[in-house]
């Protein structure tokens, strides 16, 4: 045996373990490499079905599942309303009282605008004023929204509940004023009766944003139906000109001719009560 | 302004006075009966002969189980015309009729007082006629708020009586 042969034979005997290992890393090699190879291969082949199913699952699902869907939901809205409103509430609020400050933006802006635009002593006044208390123009003109205003004024037979006269400084109403004269009347009897109030007579109804101020006299009674903020500064102020009102130009006379106390009435309270 | 008088209406429960407002006011009749709580107002506006309009202010109280005397007072205040109607049919509704008319004319004295025997629908007149004369009970007219009978022609002689 050469001195080759021999080399060779305990290369193989000493090397035989690395040689199998070698042998196997280079067989998982050639596996990935085939994996890898086929997966891109079939990548492209089974890639656009995928997406033609997947578009076509898409269009379908209102079709098949939107009913079930929609039946649950309602299902689950109608079992559980509280923990429905619980959770919408917060958002609700949220919603409305963002969109209400740009409403009431909008508003002051608008109104700020038309005050610009307008020249009267009464905006010059409104604008000097603002400047002087250091607030907006808008500002002031919505807090002159909320002024209380007088809608409709009823002059009415005290017993018999029959009107005597009626003034509204705004478009005339539909509703029939006898028959709103007869009922306030009653209203009246009856509180003043069931109360056994002696002397004690009703002198407010408040509903929603209106207000009736009753100020009573001998015969006679007048309602005032008020819009706005009632204060007590403006009832001061409204009972006072009701007082004189009665005492200086209305006459019994006056009690028996309705034309003339309409007149009258009408020219008294033709400006605004402040 | 037209000229306004307030008309109320007196009686027991369930004599017909809410139907024979309705019937005078609105021309409709209902059978099924409900109680008239405190008051109601409607009002009914009527051609005098004499060309002039009167607002008729027509005051529907609820019914007394007794006597007048229960009706609240201040309902009556200031009244032109009172109507009290009766039921022809139950007694119970005219046998205090005497005593409240009294009661009546003591306390309203300027006030026209017109008694009314209503349901003539469910009798027959000439008997009713009888019986109640026979009893001493005083009536103005008869009436069915039921067909109508009598009511148009009542209230437009009211209408004149009380503004004259």
């Amino acid at each position: 045996m050469e001195e080759q042969d021999k080399l060779k034979l305990l290369k193989e005997l000493l090397l035989t373990e690395e040689k199998e290992f070698a042998d196997s890393i280079a067989q998982k090699v050639e596996e990935l490499n085939k994996i890898v190879h086929q997966k891109q291969e079939l990548s492209y082949k089974v890639d656009p079905i995928i997406d033609d199913k997947l578009e076509e699952f898409v269009e379908e699902i209102p079709k098949t599942l939107g009913p079930t869907i929609t039946q649950t939901l309602k299902e689950e809205i109608k079992n559980s309303q509280d923990a429905v409103v619980e959770a919408l509430f917060p958002i609700i609020g949220k919603m409305i009282k963002k969109y209400i400050a740009h409403e009431m933006r909008l508003l002051s802006e608008n109104i700020s605008r038309q005050t610009k635009k307008a020249f009267s002593f009464k905006n010059w006044f409104r604008r000097t004023k603002a400047r002087a208390q250091g607030v907006s123009e808008g500002d002031l003109a919505l807090s002159d929204y909320a002024k209380p205003r007088l809608i409709q004024m009823f002059v009415v037979e005290k017993h018999s509940g029959i009107l005597i006269t009626d003034y509204s400084p705004m478009s005339e109403g539909t509703i029939d004023k006898e028959m709103v004269a007869g009922m306030l009347t009653a209203i009246k009897s009856f509180v003043e009766d069931a109360f056994e109030g002696g002397d004690q007579n009703l002198e407010l109804i408040e509903y929603e944003l209106y207000t009736i101020h009753i100020q009573n006299f001998y015969s006679y009674y007048i309602a005032a139906v008020i819009s706005g903020a009632y204060s007590m500064m403006f009832k001061e102020v409204l009972e006072d000109q009701l007082l004189e009102f009665a005492q200086r130009h209305i006459s019994n006379r006056d009690l028996e001719n309705s034309a003339l106390f309409t007149k009258k009435l009408k020219k008294y309270f033709a400006d605004d009560i402040v | 302004m037209t000229l306004s008088k307030k008309v109320v209406l007196l009686g027991h429960f369930g004599v017909g006075k809410t139907s024979l407002f309705r019937r005078f006011v609105d021309n409709e009749f209902s059978e099924e009966y409900k109680v008239t709580l405190g008051v109601q107002i409607k009002k009914k506006v009527v051609a005098l002969p004499d060309g002039r309009e009167l607002s008729m202010i027509m005051w529907d109280t609820e019914g007394h189980s007794d006597s007048v005397e229960d009706t609240r007072k201040s309902y009556l205040l200031g009244s032109h015309a009172f109507i009290y109607v009766f039921d022809i049919t139950r007694e119970e509704t005219y046998k205090h009729l005497n005593q409240d008319l009294e009661y009546l004319t003591k306390n309203y004295a300027k006030v026209i007082t017109k008694v009314i025997g209503n349901k003539l629908d469910l009798v027959k007149e000439k008997d009713v006629v009888a019986h109640l004369k026979e009893e001493n009970i005083p009536f103005d007219c008869l009436t069915s708020a039921k067909t109508n009978k009598n009511v148009q022609d009542f209230f437009s002689e009211l209408a004149v009586a009380i503004t004259q």
